[in-house]
């Protein structure tokens, strides 16, 4: 009997609490998991769908409602791009991505009708340094490009004058050129997808 | 009686028993968001949340774990609450949530939490367990935040995202770059032991 | 290289200029305490290493394989935590009973390692950045070297301050992570090593 009982205590037991735990955590964040899953869609494409206002320079109320509400009534999904009617005539806006320093980089560039002058640019995703090259998610720096057309030169941070110059990130060197790399891609992939040059 | 052990207990980890600055615990997962004072109070509650209700939790069932498999137990329940965490932002704060990334997961690999379950959830009753990690938990924020302070205001002359300092502040760009970080935390370990810590010894 | 992460650039990068310990600060802990001594500090870098290399992209096939058909991606925290200490488990019994010498040089240091956030965090990184089982393999031996760099080079520094004047408030922690962020600064030297084209 006592033989009995220490090999149920030894072996049984922990293998049945054990078990008990994980079955009671994984109820509860599952749970929970499949309650919040469709807001954290909504919250997905209410994302995207900023991105793409922004990179516009389109005008809307910061809110969900607001955003689906500018989204829906300014931007046409065409193929591979979307157009919009801004305040200033059309906006071509091009969903681009490219190598970052540790991933992918995601980034919505909009262009003004010359399909060369930046009319904004948002940053849908990336995974730089923080602090460093995930600096490059400020608005600052994403600020920059409105109004300014490629190829970009990258300059040390602060002195940027030009019109095609931008204040490069200190410190992020890398993310930096991988990203002037990218912008400067945006604008001949747009020239090739929107007017197939 | 019962009132001061409940006062001590949440007084200490606030003040000469500092996680941080005494145990120097914990500092990974959070020094790395400390160059925005708003990243970093969403990681602190994490992390208090965290702290409170696991110790909460394993105090609960300490007669019960079986102490071959205790350490698994601990990290179950704490992962749990993490992912509680994890969940929560991701459908309520997504642009915290994203600009967080993997420190939130982090925060089940801060010692902090298993230390406090280690060294007091495990001996003591739950409602006590809960005070203990909670202060725990803000003994950790206040300094955290205070680092978070001084690296935002001095590296971007921003607070909370708000421009304090006018045009003729010059960013120390040194203070949100991983640097900063090391010397700042230093300065304050220093400036706490020099002061604070001296007038206890003597 | 165009639209690609060159995995060789970030081997590199997580080795210098994106050191784990020095611009993400993970594997603190374990790095104030131990690396007071030279001779340990090289045991469980090692240690690191070596753990690193090999969870890395085994919960990287855990999350392919796994948690991704199942639609499980959530419970990512609590699986990828089980899986290294199940794995640093295993190692440890096996080099018990098989090596004695590189259990007493390596393998006590094995336990220490479950707790460290480094592992965790790279295996975490490499989620969200979507790497490939290669890039991931090399991210992960990559962060270890640096890891296992910085600790030696801290143990160092500290043996030749043992007979240095410091300011008692300073001594322990303190100068160490002084002594962290010069190399912290150091180490972003480096940015300018690989050059991207």
């Amino acid at each position: 009997m006592k033989a009995k009982a220490t090999f149920y205590k030894k072996r049984i037991y922990p293998l049945v609490f054990m078990f008990a735990v994980t079955v009671f955590c994984i109820l509860i964040t599952s749970g929970l998991y499949l309650t919040t899953q469709d807001r954290a869609i909504a919250n997905e494409l209410s994302f995207t769908r900023r991105a793409i206002l922004d990179a516009g320079g389109l005008a809307y109320t910061p809110t969900t409602e607001g955003i689906e509400k500018a989204y829906l009534e300014k931007v046409t999904v065409e193929d591979g791009y979307y157009t919009a009617q801004s305040s200033d005539g059309l906006r071509y806006i091009l969903p681009v991505q490219g190598p970052g320093l540790w991933g992918t980089i995601a980034i919505m560039v909009g262009f003004e009708q010359d399909l060369s002058t930046f009319s904004g640019l948002a940053i849908v995703s990336q995974n730089e340094t923080p602090g460093l090259g995930a600096r490059i998610e400020e608005p600052w720096f994403t600020k920059q490009f409105q109004g300014k057309s490629s190829p970009f030169i990258f300059v040390n941070e602060g002195t940027a004058q030009a019109p095609n110059e931008i204040d490069a990130i200190t410190g992020a060197t890398r993310t930096s050129e991988y990203f002037r790399n990218l912008t400067n891609r945006a604008a001949t992939d747009a020239k090739r997808i929107i007017r197939g040059e | 009686m019962a009132k001061s052990k409940v006062r001590k207990t949440f007084l200490e980890p606030l003040g000469k028993n500092n996680p941080v600055f005494v145990q120097i615990l914990g500092i990974c997962s959070t020094l790395a968001v400390t160059n925005k004072l708003q990243n970093t109070m969403v990681m602190v509650l994490g992390v208090m949340f965290t702290t409170a209700l696991s110790s909460w939790t394993l105090s609960l069932l300490r007669n019960h774990i079986p102490s071959r498999i205790r350490m698994m137990v601990e990290t179950m329940v704490i992962a749990t609450f993490v992912i509680i965490v994890d969940i929560v932002l991701k459908a309520f704060y997504p642009e915290m949530w994203k600009q967080l990334g993997p420190y939130v997961g982090l925060i089940i690999t801060n010692c902090i939490i298993m230390g406090r379950i280690e060294a007091f959830a495990l001996q003591n009753k739950p409602m006590l367990s809960l005070v203990d990690g909670l202060a725990s938990g803000l003994g950790y924020a206040y300094v955290l935040l205070a680092i978070a302070f001084v690296r935002e205001l001095l590296g971007t002359g921003t607070l909370w995202g708000y421009q304090v300092l006018g045009s003729w502040w010059t960013n120390w760009s040194i203070m949100i770059m991983p640097p900063g970080g090391f010397f700042v935390l230093a300065i304050f370990i220093w400036i706490i032991r020099e002061t604070i810590m001296k007038e206890e010894k003597a | 290289m165009n639209g690609s992460i060159m995995p060789f650039a970030i081997f590199f990068a997580s080795i210098f200029t994106g050191n784990i310990l020095l611009t993400n600060y993970l594997g603190m802990c374990s790095f104030l305490s131990v690396s007071k001594e030279l001779k340990t500090s090289t045991g469980l870098g090692v240690a690191v290493i070596f753990v690193m290399a090999t969870t890395t992209p085994l919960n990287w096939l855990v999350y392919q394989y796994l948690l991704i058909p199942f639609g499980l991606e959530y419970l990512r925290f609590i699986v990828f935590i089980i899986v290294i200490a199940a794995f640093v488990q295993l190692t440890e019994m096996t080099i018990e009973r098989y090596s004695e010498p590189l259990y007493q040089s390596l393998g006590i240091f094995l336990p220490l390692i479950t707790v460290n956030c480094a592992i965790l965090g790279v295996s975490l990184f490499m989620v969200i950045r979507e790497y490939t089982f290669l890039t991931s393999f090399l991210f992960g031996l990559g962060s270890g070297i640096g890891w296992f760099i910085a600790i030696i080079a801290m143990a160092g520094i500290r043996q030749k301050l043992k007979n240095a004047k410091v300011p008692p408030g300073l001594e322990g922690p303190g100068i160490t992570l002084i002594i962290a962020g010069f190399m912290a600064m150091a180490f972003m030297g480096f940015s300018g090593m690989i050059a991207i084209s």
